[in-house]
This record gives structure tokens, C-alpha cells and sequence, in this order.
């Protein structure tokens, strides 16, 4: 284990058992990912790139296997010690953005801070910066529902990041954005690169092929990862 | 907690998708207004009956001739007021009078009014009857349901009644008894107990039966022990068994009722379970959602306990107060005829204002509680599985 790493995963396997059918959807996964380093996992549809990335965020548990976030092993932790870990070192970023459409912009970024015991205005200050860095904030008055996709992914990274959490995981972002959109994204992305979030996107969307600031590419294969073509640390 | 994001998140919530909960609380609002409503109207006639026949004696001597009822000797007075602890003898003369139709019957009810025991418990009733003026000639007291019968059968000032013995007795109608009697006194016909023995065919010494108190409690049983064995043909009623016979009536309608309650509520709760457990619910995937974005299963639930109790809360409030309007306010149309109905006549009794914590209190955990596990049981079963569904 490198001292830098911030996400460390060993021998992890992961399967599905349905009836007497067991699918073997991750096999042997090793993977070491240094803080600040932005990673691609590519894949095609089926590989196993989702389930991966909902392991490292503590949303799924391994079926055998270890998962090292900052040191501490998250696989076996309790409710609400993974829920604390997930509020807090984890930044969400989902396919289909996830939001609660009948609730505004602003109303959306609020839900991860709500357990945290915050004053209203600590959550409202938090919020507003927030929707400022995702680019948003003449929308954060808009109900979710009516916003368009591209506004709706922005949502989704003020989101991700209104806990400043230090890992944010993205699973296909931009699959539902056209190509305008998706290099919108990719620059704020480049932004929170910048900031010296560790960030892991899966993806296959070629947009992503020519990163100029992502440090690897990990190409993954029917659940496993087979070898990685590194950029170097910029 | 102005300032809790918590609360905030919550009313915001619960604003936002009322039209989500506007269905349940429709829902629960009916049911906990029939439910309130029956028990208002229960509760208020058990208050009036226990009010009614506390003015009632303790025992009831009566005769029975080959399994009828028939005139007691007033001799058997005189024998009764030899035992010891006996108070308050007194004579009572009545019985039903059919009338032509033979559908109708009302009940005459003779009163000794030179004995101040004998209309004791009409007193409330009769205390504004100038009794010198009524006892000048054959003159009667009727309540709400006979004066009605009389007026639309066209004898709005008295009624010329046929004797057993083939005789026309004539007798004005003095006086309605007001509203307020008429839980009791709806189909009663008062007269001087003379006039009553002479409508029902009776001599001087025979009367309908015999009443008394017993003032110690502890003797009651002694008591009745005692008389029985009096005569062969002789029957004592005790107050109380009159009192289990009303109770079991009203008891009985409210049972029926109560039943159909609970089989609404449990048809409801499931509706509910079944729509929270839903595998591919809405819920579900909002549950899913919050856990991915770092809540807690407590902080689920705990959300889900509030926006719940705030249903359950508006439901309640409006459907008791609704309910309490339409029973003591508008006096229950229809629901009343099924408490009430079955009596001679349309009764037209107040139901008096009976509130009482116990009664609020069971409404609110007949509802409250199925309610509130039919959402949380579900919600907190999605809530423990791993929060992957958010990535889907
Ligand atoms: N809960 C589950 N039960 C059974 N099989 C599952 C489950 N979740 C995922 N799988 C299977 O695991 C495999 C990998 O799924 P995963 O969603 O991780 O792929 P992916 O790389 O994200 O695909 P896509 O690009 O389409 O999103 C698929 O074959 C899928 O059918
Ligand atoms: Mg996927």
C-alpha cells in the first residue's frame, strides 16, 4: 500500500446469487488510487464498472475482499458509521442524476448536509457556494423537474459536492447529456481535478479517451480490470 | 426549530408532495370521522341512559300468571313495607294502549300525585306542570312522539280512549313534556293514576306493579332473596338488570360498528403496507436515495415518523372535530336512527356533549398506531438493504 493512496482495494470479488444461479459480476479486483488523482474506468455495458463504483462509495458490499478508504476499511462497518462515511468522504454523481424533481435546486444540494446538525445558515451558506462552483446558481430557485439535462448534471455535482467530501464517483455522467453538455462537465470536472478531489468516473463515453487531465485510464473487462494505461501525475 | 435543517426538510417535504398524502388523509379523515362519530353518539347515550335511570327505583315487584304479566294486589304493599330496609314503597300503574291503526302504541303512565315518592323520578319532567289545575279534571302529559301521532291523526286536543270493559274514556291533552325527556319520556302518556286504572280496566286494588328502594347497597341481595319467596307468582327486577339490558343494546350497535371500523382501518393499513413495500415504489428508490446520499437508517425513519405523524395528526384533528360538529351540533342526522331507531316512534332526544380523554385517546391508538407501523415496518425494511438501488 503506497502511503498516498486514499482508496485501496484488495482481491475483491463481488457476485450475484439469483435461485441457484451465481453471476460472478467482479473478479479479483486490485486497485490503488492515489489522493488526487483522477481515474476512468472503461468498460463496456455489462462490465461491471457500476458495481465497482457503488463497492467503493459503500452503497454495495463485497462478497469477499477489501476495501480501503484513507486507511480504514469500510466493508465492515455498521450502519451508521458507513452512512457517516458516505455523508462525508463521498460525492455522488449518478447516470440518471437522481434528483427529487418536485424539489428545487437548492432544496436538492440541502439532503446530504440534513443529518449532519448543521444551523440553517451553515446549510444555506454551504448550498449557495456550492451551486456556484457546479455553475447553477441562477437555477437554484427552479424546481428539479423542469430544468434541462445539463442543468439537472450540475444539480447533481453541487450535490456531490456540498459535503466537500475529498472522493467524488461518477457513473456514466454523461450518458444522458449531449456533447456540448458533456464537455461542460468535463471542464468542472477539470475544476474539482484542481482542487485536489480524487475523482473516479465510469464511463464509455469516448469524450473521455482524451482527458487532458485524467492520470489513468482503467479499462475493465467482464469484471475485471486488465492492466491500465497511465498518463502520469500531472 | 426554525433553524434545524431537519424540520425544514421535513415541512418542505410534506408541502411539496401533499398531493401524496392528500389521498391518506381523505381516507383516514372518513374513517375517523365515522369512527369518532359512533363513539360520540355511544358515549352520549350511555351518559343520558345512566343519567335516566339514576332517577329510577332500585326493584320492580311484578306479577306473572302463566308466563304474562298481570295486576298486582296492592295488599303485597302492605307485606312489602314490614322488611326491614325497604324505602319508598309505591304503586305504579301503565301499560302500552294501542291505538286504532294497532301499529302505534304508546305508553299511559298512571301517577299518584298526593304521594311524593310516586313522581319522583318525573319530577324534572313534571316541575312545570301546574299539577292543581291538571288534576281538575281527566286530563294527560304526553311527549314529543305522541303529541306528533296525535296532531297528524287529527286530535291536536286530547283522545277518547276504549276501556277492556267496552267503555269511552275522554281525556284532554294537557301538556307536551319538553324536548329534553324525550330519550324517556318520547312515547309516554302521563295521567292521575286513577284515570290510568280506568283506561286499562283495573279496580282501585290492583295496580301494574310495585316499586322500592333499598338504600344499603349490601342488603340488595337479601333483599331479593326475601321477596321472591313472597309468592309463587312474583317476580323482582333489580335496577341493575335493567341497566345491563340498555347497555347490552347500545353495546351491541356500537359493537357492530366498532367491527366494521377495524375492518376498514386494517383494509387501509394494508393498502398502505402494500403501497411502501412496493418493490419498485417510488418510496422505494426516494429511500434509496437518501441512504446513498449519506443518511442514516435512523435518519430515514426518522424523517418517515415525522412526515407520518403529520398525516396522522391533520387526519385526526379534523376528523374528530368534524365529527364532534356533526353529533353535537347537528345532532347526527342518519346516524342517529340506527342508535336510536327501533323505538315506537322518530325519537327527538338531544345528544348531550360527552368528551372524555378516553375516548379520544382510543380513537387516536385505534388509528395512530396500525397507521404509523404500516408505513415504518415497510420503510425501515427498505432501509436496511444496501442503498444500491440509487445507482440504477
Ligand atoms: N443486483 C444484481 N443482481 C444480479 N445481477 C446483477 C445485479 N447488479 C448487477 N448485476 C449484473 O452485474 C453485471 C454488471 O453490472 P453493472 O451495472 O456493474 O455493469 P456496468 O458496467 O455498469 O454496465 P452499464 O455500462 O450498462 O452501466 C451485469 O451483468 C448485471 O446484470
Ligand atoms: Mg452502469
Amino acid at each position: 500500500m503506497t502511503e498516498n493512496a486514499i482508496i485501496t482495494i484488495e482481491n475483491l470479488n463481488k457476485h450475484f446469487k439469483s435461485g441457484d444461479l451465481l453471476s460472478k459480476v467482479l473478479k479479483d479486483i486490485n486497485l490503488e488510487i492515489e489522493r488526487g488523482e483522477c481515474i476512468v474506468l472503461k468498460g463496456v455495458s455489462g462490465s461491471g464498472k457500476t458495481t465497482l463504483l457503488s463497492i467503493m462509495g459503500g452503497l454495495d458490499r463485497p462478497s469477499s475482499g477489501k476495501v480501503l478508504v484513507e486507511g480504514e476499511s469500510i466493508s465492515k462497518l455498521p450502519d451508521l458509521h458507513i452512512s457517516h462515511f458516505r455523508a462525508q468522504k463521498i460525492g455522488m454523481i449518478f447516470q440518471h442524476f437522481n434528483l427529487f424533481d418536485h424539489l428545487t435546486a437548492t432544496e436538492n444540494v440541502m439532503i446530504p448536509l440534513i443529518p449532519a446538525r448543521l444551523s440553517m445558515d451553515e446549510v444555506d451558506q454551504k448550498v449557495h457556494s456550492s451551486l456556484k462552483l457546479a455553475n447553477i446558481s441562477h437555477k437554484a430557485e427552479s424546481t428539479a423537474g423542469r430544468l434541462s439535462g445539463g442543468e439537472k448534471q450540475r444539480v447533481a455535482i453541487a450535490r456531490a459536492l456540498v459535503s466537500d467530501p475529498a472522493i467524488i464517483l461518477c457513473d456514466e455522467p454523461t450518458a444522458n447529456l449531449d456533447r456540448d453538455n458533456s464537455l461542460k462537465f468535463i471542464e468542472i470536472l477539470g475544476q474539482l481535478h484542481e482542487m485536489g478531489k480524487t475523482i473516479v468516473v465510469a464511463t464509455h463515453d469516448p469524450l473521455f479517451d482524451t482527458l487532458s487531465f485524467a492520470n489513468r485510464v482503467v479499462p475493465m473487462e467482464d469484471g475485471s480490470l486488465v492492466g491500465s494505461i497511465s498518463k502520469g501525475l500531472q | 426549530m426554525r433553524n434545524s435543517p431537519f424540520f425544514h426538510f421535513l415541512t418542505l417535504e410534506f408541502f411539496k408532495e401533499r398531493k401524496k398524502h392528500m389521498g391518506v388523509i381523505a381516507i383516514s379523515l372518513v374513517i375517523l370521522f365515522l369512527l369518532s362519530s359512533v363513539l360520540f353518539i355511544s358515549s352520549s347515550i350511555r351518559y343520558s341512559l345512566e343519567q335516566t335511570l339514576d332517577q329510577e327505583p332500585d326493584f320492580v315487584v311484578q306479577r306473572i300468571q302463566g308466563g304474562e304479566r298481570v295486576s298486582v294486589p296492592t295488599e303485597w304493599m302492605d307485606r312489602l313495607l314490614e322488611i326491614h330496609g325497604i324505602s319508598s314503597v309505591t304503586a305504579r300503574v301503565y301499560g302500552r294502549y294501542f291505538f286504532k291503526s294497532k301499529e302505534k302504541s304508546f305508553l299511559i303512565v298512571g301517577v299518584d300525585f298526593m304521594d311524593e315518592q310516586s313522581h319522583k323520578a318525573l319530577r324534572t319532567i313534571m316541575d312545570e306542570v301546574d299539577l292543581r289545575e291538571f288534576l281538575k279534571g281527566d286530563n294527560m302529559l304526553v311527549g314529543g312522539g305522541v303529541s306528533h301521532y296525535l296532531k297528524s291523526h287529527f286530535y291536536p286536543k286530547g283522545y277518547t280512549f276504549l276501556t277492556p270493559k267496552g267503555a269511552f274514556k275522554k281525556v284532554h291533552l294537557f301538556k307536551v313534556l319538553p324536548r329534553e325527556s324525550n330519550l324517556i319520556a318520547n312515547d309516554m302518556i302521563i295521567v292521575p293514576i286513577e284515570l290510568a286504572q280506568e283506561i286499562f280496566g283495573m279496580n282501585e286494588e290492583e295496580v301494574s306493579d310495585i316499586t322500592f328502594n333499598v338504600p344499603n347497597d349490601d342488603e340488595w341481595a337479601n333483599v331479593e332473596d326475601k321477596i321472591s319467596s313472597f309468592h309463587y307468582d312474583l317476580r323482582v327486577i333489580t335496577k341493575n338488570d335493567i341497566k345491563k339490558a340498555y347497555e347490552n343494546l347500545y353495546n351491541y350497535k356500537g359493537g357492530i360498528f366498532l367491527i366494521l371500523f377495524l375492518i376498514t382501518i386494517v383494509t387501509f393499513v394494508l393498502i398502505l403496507y402494500q403501497r411502501y413495500s412496493m418493490v419498485y415504489s417510488s418510496e422505494r428508490r426516494h429511500i434509496g436515495l437518501l441512504r446513498a446520499l449519506g443518511w442514516s437508517i435512523n435518519d430515514v425513519l426518522k424523517l418517515k415518523f415525522f412526515e407520518t405523524m403529520m398525516v396522522v395528526i391533520v387526519a385526526y384533528i379534523l376528523g374528530v372535530g368534524l365529527a364532534y360538529l356533526y353529533v353535537f351540533v347537528l345532532g347526527a342526522p342518519l346516524l342517529r336512527e340506527i342508535f336510536l331507531g327501533g323505538a315506537n316512534l322518530h325519537n327527538v332526544i338531544t345528544l348531550v356533549p360527552v368528551l372524555n380523554f378516553g375516548i379520544l385517546s382510543s380513537i387516536f391508538l385505534i388509528y395512530a398506531v396500525p397507521f404509523v407501523s404500516a408505513v415504518l415496518i415497510p420503510v425501515w425494511k427498505i432501509a436496511v438493504t444496501d442503498p444500491k438501488e440509487a445507482m440504477l
